[in-house]
């Protein structure tokens, strides 16, 4: 999966027709094979755009207003991508005249090493949903598998479990860098960054930390995409994405099989209902 | 400065790391989630003092700890009574094994703001408890630039024993400090080195200096950062940075934290925690204005403390060029491009 | 993800960490969540017709169940409550229309969740109780208050040094 060259000839055409202030895309890491999201507004830096299986960034990151506040921007999106884009939309914090979007229909990006991602074996829509211009041939929705780690995990003890989590919460070290590189987290003022309220549970000791990722991967629930920014960004390396796959495991098979932002207008599984949902856990 | 070397060999140490463990408290790099973090240990096998620099996080939350109780407090009709926590920041001496030099040296610039206007105890207890038993690197990481600085790595004194693999295959165990001299005489690793074990250090020294992908002329960078607060630059480097705190958590030398109180009822204990200057709220104010609103202007905070204020207040940098800044960056910025881009615009 | 309910001799031992042991009369600490136009006027109604109930709840009131975000839930687990009860209008009766249908969906998210990260599922309860459900929410505050008594204290999580 090699794109360089198309997503290089798009972006000049959009700078020379003048359509957009901003190219978001990926350029190529100095020292390894990396890559690292590029933010350019100089058509001169064109030719060092690239986007190959090493492009793993969730770019509309980089569409929240502390990035690019009222610029018109280009960007290049994989699936998964495309469908945070999706909700951001669908939430009013992109406007879509203000987007030209790049669609790719991904073949699935490579972890750190070098293994085709977790992710990208489970993914359940691999081309963009929305975009203006699509590169490659899609191939469809594919069937949604439950996640292999949490089926084994919920296999085991409840004790082994708990102490399992226990052991993830107390190595975070609240940095928050999970919150800051998913780009469905753009509230102004994070609820749980709020000092003034009494819920603030600011220490960061493995109750805290368990307070802040708890409460943060169900204000996801029914929106994240599955992009794994998140346990991308980590600087302790934690299995973030068991919290959310657990959830996203219970919403598809409880509500009507829901997968976040796949169509337009749809806002989460949180924000509708039905009358037939679940309700023999309640007394 | 001691110059006083045992040699020994790859059994020697193992037997040396050993008798440590079973004599003190220990700490070392223990393997966790794919990388490493400083951990008490009990025995050998379940650490490894030679773990590589990349996947090692830094020394700091030993001696700065990534949250700690300030102090307790009480309401009651009578009012409000404020009392000490009884947590004891460290009961008996401890001994930390494998720790890289610039982890080393990261204390040792952590000291200068400790030791200024306000002593804190807690942090000067566990200094003074502490033998720090560290181990120099045969190859630089990807991401290394310690050896361009304003510190000698070579002479270092930020340690108190320095093990060094010479290129002979001897294992060269040297106290630097007295503390450490006395940790090695302890043990039962006694033959002194023979008269060629200083070249050989130093031969050792070359290859790994030479072994550095990124280099750069300090004094050059600081004289100009000096002048460049208002460089353009510090936007483009910074274009890509989504203010994730990573680089200022991990760092071994940042030493920004908040206050945060935890309330149960009437009682409560206040906590001290880590905090980023990358955060956009850091520097927000009660009254609602914020200094520091966008990325690019704390980036440039960031960049020259590191590099101007902090050795112009303490006459050392604050970088010590670990590199796990850029290691653990989900966007690779490293602060060595940063400060070598915008330093560069003026020639 | 059923976990049997060890019981030793006379005392109880904690679901979550079998090495905790509470003595026999211990009693549970149960925070309960209640929308002020079902539950809560169908609890007042136990009380004023003088029915028993256990007095290890402890009720808030809120607008509705909707209104109940997680980490009101969690935040509780990790103060004083050993467990939470939830309750609201039931399904069709509520006073803005649908705001029990949302919380129904998110109720079922928080539950698994919580039990997934290491929680008993009984710790976490929901009920939905009217206004003239005086005898039901009774019955149902006991239910909880047994269920959470053989689940033994909980410990996993708890804020430290108070």
């Amino acid at each position: 999966m090699d794109h360089s060259k198309q997503i290089q000839d798009i972006a000049s055409k959009l700078f020379a027709e003048n359509k957009i202030d901003y190219f978001v895309g990926y350029r190529q890491n100095a020292i390894d094979d990396s890559q690292v999201p590029y933010l350019i507004s100089d058509p001169a830096e064109i030719p060092r755009l690239v986007f190959t299986d090493r492009s793993v960034f969730n770019l509309a990151n980089y569409l929240k207003p502390e990035h690019t506040r009222r610029k018109r921007v280009g960007l290049v999106v994989k699936g998964c991508d495309s469908r945070a884009l999706n909700l951001m939309l669908t939430e009013s914090q992109v406007k879509r005249e203000n987007v030209y979007i790049i669609g790719i229909c991904c073949e699935g990006v490579l972890n750190e090493k070098g293994e085709k991602a977790q992710n990208c074996i489970e993914c359940v829509m691999p081309d963009a949903v929305v975009y203006d211009e699509m590169i490659g041939t899609p191939t469809g929705k594919r069937e949604y598998i439950v996640n292999a780690d949490i089926k084994e995990l919920a296999t085991i003890a409840l004790e082994k479990r708990a102490d399992y989590f226990e052991d993830i919460f107390s190595n975070c070290i609240r940095c928050n860098a999970c919150r800051h590189s998913c780009p469905l987290c753009y509230c102004a003022k994070c609820c749980i960054d709020q000092e003034t309220s009494t819920l603030y549970h600011g220490a960061n000791t493995s109750s805290g930390a368990m307070h802040a990722l708890m409460t943060w991967s169900l204000h996801l629930a029914g929106r994240c995409v599955d992009c794994r920014n998140c346990e991308k960004a980590c600087p302790s390396h934690l299995p973030l994405h068991l919290l959310h796959k657990q959830n996203e495991s219970v919403i598809y098979e409880n509500f009507q099989q829901h997968l976040a932002g796949m169509e337009k207008d749809d806002r989460g599984a949180f924000y509708k209902y039905s009358l037939s949902d679940p309700d023999d856990f309640i007394l | 400065m001691s110059v006083f070397i045992v040699e020994t060999d790859k059994a020697g140490l193992q037997k040396f790391y050993e008798e440590i463990i079973g004599k003190f408290e220990t700490y070392a790099p223990v393997e966790k989630f794919d990388k490493y973090d400083y951990k008490k240990v009990s025995n050998l096998s379940e650490c490894n003092p030679d773990s590589p620099i990349e996947t090692t996080m830094s020394l700091k939350p030993l001696f700065f700890p990534k949250t700690a109780k300030i102090m307790k407090f009480q309401e009651d009709s009578s009012g409000t009574t404020l009392s000490e926590t009884d947590e004891d920041p460290l009961a008996g001496s401890r001994v930390i094994l494998g720790v890289k030099h610039c982890d080393a040296r990261g204390l040792q610039v952590l000291d200068q703001v400790y030791n200024w206007d306000y002593i804190d105890t807690d942090y000067q207890k566990r200094r003074i408890n502490t033998v720090i038993v560290s181990t120099r690197c045969d190859k630089a990481g990807n991401q290394c630039f310690c050896t361009s600085l304003d510190y000698d790595v070579e002479n270092s004194d930020a340690h108190d024993v320095r093990i060094v693999n010479g290129l002979d295959g001897k294992i060269y165990i040297q106290g630097v400090t007295e503390k450490g001299e006395k940790l090695i005489k302890s043990s039962s690793i006694q033959q002194p080195a023979s008269d060629g074990a200083k070249d050989e250090l130093s031969k050792h020294y070359k290859a790994f200096d030479a072994s550095f992908r990124l280099k750069m002329n300090y004094t050059e960078v600081n004289a100009k950062l000096q002048k460049l607060f208002d460089s353009p630059e510090f936007e483009t480097v910074s274009s890509n940075c989504i203010s994730c705190n990573t680089c200022a958590f991990i760092c071994p030398t940042c030493h920004c934290f908040k206050i945060s109180d935890e309330k149960i009822k009437d009682t409560g204990v206040r906590y001290k925690s880590y905090d980023s200057c990358n955060n956009g709220y850091f520097t927000l104010m009660a009254g609602g204005h914020n200094p520091r609103p966008v990325k690019y202007r704390r980036w440039r905070q960031r960049s020259l403390h590191k590099f101007v204020y902090y050795k112009e207040r303490f006459g050392m940098n604050l970088c010590v060029g670990c590199g796990h800044c850029a290691i653990s960056c989900p966007v690779n910025i490293s602060i060595f491009d940063v400060v070598n881009q915008v330093s560069k615009i003026m020639q | 993800m059923e976990t049997e309910v060890k019981e030793a001799q006379g005392k109880i031992i904690s679901a979550e960490n079998p090495d905790i042991v509470a003595p026999a009369d211990w009693q549970p600490v149960i925070m309960g969540i209640l929308c002020n136009w079902c539950s809560y006027a169908g609890s007042d109604l136990t009380g004023t017709s003088r029915i028993q109930y256990p007095p290890n709840i402890r009720i808030i009131r809120v607008p509705c169940s909707s209104r109940v975000d997680p980490w009101f839930i969690i935040k509780s687990l990790q103060t004083t409550a050993d467990g939470v009860l939830i309750s609201g209008c039931h399904p069709g009766d509520c006073h803005y229309i649908s705001g029990n249908y949302f919380a129904r969906r998110r109720f079922l998210v928080t539950k698994k969740l919580l039990n997934f990260v290491g929680y008993h599922e009984n710790r976490v309860q929901f009920s939905w109780v009217s206004a003239a459900e005086g005898p039901k929410f009774a019955k149902v505050v006991a239910k909880v208050t047994e269920d959470i008594k053989k689940l033994g204290p909980l410990h996993r999580y708890k804020k430290e040094n108070f």
